[in-house]
């Protein structure tokens, strides 16, 4: 009896045969560590991951719209720079036209002013000369009236006539 | 001699025969166990789950690199996305295979639930279940028996040969291997680490043996370092494994 005791002992020791009781406990352990973990831990973990990712999806999208958007404005300024730059090159080159025109005017202007005053003074450098002749012409006229009612007066001799002729001479001379 | 006298190691009913705690029948170490391992993973979880930090830190950042860890290195590598579906019960699997192994290496406690047959068993049951269950639900009986124990390409005649070893395989072996793998591994574990411990505890003597000392407790820091690899490897071999059958019944095909 006592062999057949240890024998249903032994069998019942068997390690690799399970415990019912250990296996009460387990199931109530693990039963509830499920329900809690799908019903209430898990939710509460997964609910902060997936607004981390859904946080950081929509960083990386508003970053993306930025990022775009900064590159809309940089082509805009850019094509403000070229069209700016354009324009000042066209003002240049009109600034330029005008300048040149202006030039031109001005000198031809000039040469006109100074033709006309080179051609007044031709003119009045000629109406002196016609002046002076005409005055010297008339005022030898008298003068040889003069040196004839001279000569006629005192023409005693022949010395005095040369004198006076001579000294005639010398006064037209001096007068011109 | 004398010192194999000092090494008495404890009887082995000790490792078969629990006592009863706290005066409630039936309610031993083991059972203890089991119940403490399922209320630190909840306590954990919860804990994790209140903290709600843009930068997870401390039991959040554990808490959060566990899920993502049976999410992408078990549930996506042999399930897929839909697998997703069996996230909660492959977690609860892992976290709590994973704190029951870990006891093995705790100061006082220094015994791993797992070791007792009373939680791979009947863990090993649920997935049995699980996988015929899903088996039968998405390609029906015939379907599932077909696909499961006719190989495709197989050639008939091989059919007397294949479906046997197919049917012992499936349904018989791989329960079983299921449970003994993570039953044996913990207890061999439990074993090697008394082991070392008993001949450390017997060579602290003041013979002229104590010049062996530092033999076994070098073993012992080693094999403890190993058992902390295999506790946490055997946690995660046995819920890839449940995902794997519960996966494959759910696609024939992969």
């Amino acid at each position: 009896m006592t062999g057949a005791g240890s024998l249903v002992v032994a069998v019942a020791k068997n390690p690799i045969l399970p415990e019912t009781k250990e296996i009460f406990w387990f199931l109530i352990a693990f039963i509830i560590l499920f329900v809690v973990m799908w019903k209430k831990a898990l939710p509460g973990v997964k609910k902060t991951m997936n607004e981390r990712s859904e946080k950081i999806r929509g960083n990386l999208e508003e970053a993306e719209q930025v990022r775009n958007e900064a590159q809309d404005v940089l082509k805009q300024y850019k094509r403000q720079l070229a069209d700016a730059r354009e324009e000042s090159n066209r003002i240049i080159e009109e600034a330029r036209e005008t300048a040149e025109n202006l030039r031109r005017d001005m000198l031809q202007r000039a040469e006109t002013q100074v033709a006309e005053l080179r051609e007044r003074s031709r003119e009045e450098i000629k109406a002196a000369q016609e002046r002076a002749t005409s005055e010297l012409q008339s005022r030898v006229g008298t003068m040889a009236i003069e040196l004839a009612e001279k000569v006629v007066e005192q023409s005693l001799n022949r010395d005095a006539n040369l004198r006076l002729i001579e000294r005639y001479i010398e006064q037209v001379g001096s007068r011109s | 001699m004398a010192m194999l006298g000092a090494l008495s190691f404890p009887p082995i009913e000790e490792l078969l025969e629990w006592k009863d705690m706290f005066g409630i029948p039936g309610f031993n170490k083991v059972s203890l166990l089991c119940v403490l391992s399922s209320l630190i993973v909840i306590v954990f979880f919860l804990m994790a789950g209140r903290r709600r930090e843009l930068v997870p830190r401390g039991v959040q950042n554990i808490a959060e690199s566990t899920v993502e860890f049976v999410e992408n290195s078990i549930i996506m590598q042999t399930m897929g996305p839909q697998g997703l579906y069996w996230l909660p019960f492959l977690l609860t699997m892992f976290t709590f295979l994973l704190v029951a192994n870990l006891f093995e290496l705790v100061p006082v406690i220094q015994f791993p639930a797992t070791a007792r047959m009373a939680i791979p068993f009947p863990l090993a049951m649920f997935v049995f279940v699980l996988f015929i269950a899903m088996g039968v639900k998405r390609q029906g009986v015939g379907g599932y028996l077909k696909a499961t124990l006719v190989p495709p390409g197989v050639p008939k005649g091989l059919y007397v040969l294949v479906v046997p070893i197919e049917l012992f395989s499936t349904f018989l072996m791989r329960p079983f291997s299921l449970a003994v793998r993570l039953f044996a591994n913990m207890l061999a574990g439990h074993l090697l680490l008394v082991t070392f411990a008993l001949l450390s505890a017997a060579l602290f003597t003041k013979s002229i043996m104590i010049v062996l000392l530092p033999l076994p407790v070098a073993m012992l820091v080693a094999v403890t370092v190993f058992e902390l690899l295999v506790a946490v490897l055997q946690a995660f071999i046995f819920t890839i494994l449940a995902a794997v059958y519960i996966g494959e019944a759910m696609n024939p095909q992969h």
